[in-house]
């Protein structure tokens, strides 16, 4: 490895080192902890790493809470995320899903930012967001802000809709509109620790008093080329009264959720385990304890 | 091509140190090689062992996968900074002494500096972590000689009383 690195402590410092490099070859990084790997291997000569692990803004390294949704900065870390009592609470999903990533000592340095932008097919935070509705904002290099569907931003495995003059300065999730939730993160490896998934879940559903679900997410990873939003499935789910389920309408839910997996073979599983393990997982989803 | 240097400060083992480093260099390259800490073990270098292990800012992290550019304003601490002339062992090594939980000893300093980070933030919330929590966090160090038991339980052993053991010396 042998780099440059620049390392902006301000907003404006970032936006013009993003200005001054348009022509350069440049890669940003968050906490490192998978970009660093992929440099050690073949890290280009010549490169410029933007290094944000001394940005000190709390829009991007903050969680606020507001009325409508809960923000979360781009450098906070899958540590934070997971220690955060507000996520514990009403997001089962994102707190499950960040203590199963990695290890404790990647948590404390791997952000949400760079688990999204590196758009791996099996990023467990990744999945976690889409089963939220999660949102990206995302700053260009002159300060102009727009915002994203994490459906829309991830186009393919390491490919982002993310433009050489933006960065990702934050991710928006909807608040709860009901507080009984069925909400959890599934994720299927070799071992516990320190594996990136095979198959991973994520599921997200509220309830009102009744038991009826008025609003459901489900998104897997790691069996197609992107992290994807289960549409059917979840509409499948919706108004429906989800632990009454009759177990045939447990095996449509799991089937649709089959369906919308294109798993193939890797040196991790193949297609067939991958697609048979997501659909026995996704009816665990209504097993009780 | 030679890279601009950059400048850093940074506290090691309760030291205030400013240097030039390399845009690059790693962590645990500045450790070993430039410091000559040898206490921090290089194992895999790529995070999945967690012999490199050192704590940042009270927390515990692979110094094989942070760049030592990031530890500008911060407090490192690596397995030297445990002892004290007065105190050569820190009670999470008298703990892995008296549990047998060493035997070739490459993974011993990271185990040690992950249990120490954990008794110091459990302490902070006022919590006694299960055996069960205590392998989920110790998930990130990998051993080949002891088979683990021997590691939990002093890490166990340690855990259930660190506030009468603790006493954070260099922060």
């Amino acid at each position: 490895m042998n780099f440059n690195t620049e390392s902006p402590a301000t907003r404006e410092e970032l936006l013009q080192c993003l200005r001054r490099h348009q022509s350069a070859d440049f890669r940003l990084a968050a906490g490192g902890t998978d970009l660093l790997i992929e440099l050690k291997k073949s890290g280009p000569e010549d490169l410029t790493l933007i290094n944000l692990g001394r940005l000190e803004d709390e829009e991007f390294t903050g969680i606020t809470i507001h009325p409508a949704e809960i923000r979360i900065g781009a450098l906070v870390t899958a540590a934070r995320i997971h220690k955060d009592p507000y996520i514990h609470e009403h997001f089962p999903v994102l707190h499950q899903a960040a203590r199963s990533l990695a290890s404790a000592q990647i948590r404390e340095v791997a952000t949400i930012g760079g688990n999204v932008c590196q758009a791996s097919p099996s990023g467990d935070l990744s999945c976690a967001l889409a089963a939220l509705n999660a949102t990206c904002e995302i700053i260009d290099m002159d300060g102009k802000i727009r915002h994203e569907t994490l459906s829309g931003f991830f186009r393919g495995p390491g490919k982002t809709s993310l433009l050489k003059s933006e960065v990702l300065k934050g991710i928006s999730i909807p608040v709860n509109q009901d507080e009984t939730l069925m909400s959890g993160f599934i994720k299927i490896g070799k071992r516990l620790a320190m594996e990136c998934s095979i198959v991973s879940i994520g599921y997200h559903f509220q309830m009102n008093a009744t038991g009826t679900v008025i609003q459901a997410g489900i998104a897997i990873g790691a069996v197609a080329p992107t992290v994807v939003f289960c549409t059917r499935a979840a509409a499948f789910v919706t108004g429906k009264k989800v632990n009454d389920l009759t177990e045939e309408e447990q095996l449509q839910v799991a089937g649709l959720i089959r369906q919308a997996a294109s798993p193939i073979d890797d040196l991790r599983a193949s297609a067939w385990y991958r697609s048979e393990v997501l659909f026995n997982s996704a009816r665990s989803i209504f097993e009780k304890a | 091509m030679d890279k601009k240097q950059v400048p850093i400060s940074f506290t090691i083992n309760g030291k205030k140190m400013t240097r030039q480093v390399n845009p690059s260099l790693l962590l645990i390259h500045l450790i070993r090689d430039e410091l000559k800490l040898k206490g921090t073990k290089p194992g895999c270098m790529e995070g999945e062992c967690g012999a490199c292990t050192v704590i940042v800012d009270g927390r515990a992290v692979n110094s094989c996968l942070y760049l030592a550019v990031n530890i500008d304003g911060k407090q490192v601490n690596t397995i030297e900074g445990l002892s004290t002339v007065e105190r050569p062992l820190h009670p999470v090594q008298h703990k892995i002494l008296e549990h047998g939980a060493v035997q070739c000893g490459f993974c011993t300093p990271g185990f040690v500096l992950s249990i120490k980070a954990i008794g110091d933030e459990c302490v902070e919330q006022g919590i006694v972590p299960s055996r069960k929590e205590i392998a989920k966090e110790l998930e990130g160090h990998l051993c080949r000689c002891t088979g683990y038991v021997k590691i939990l339980d002093a890490a166990e052993d340690y855990l259930a009383h660190p506030i009468l053991q603790n006493s954070s010396d260099h922060g």
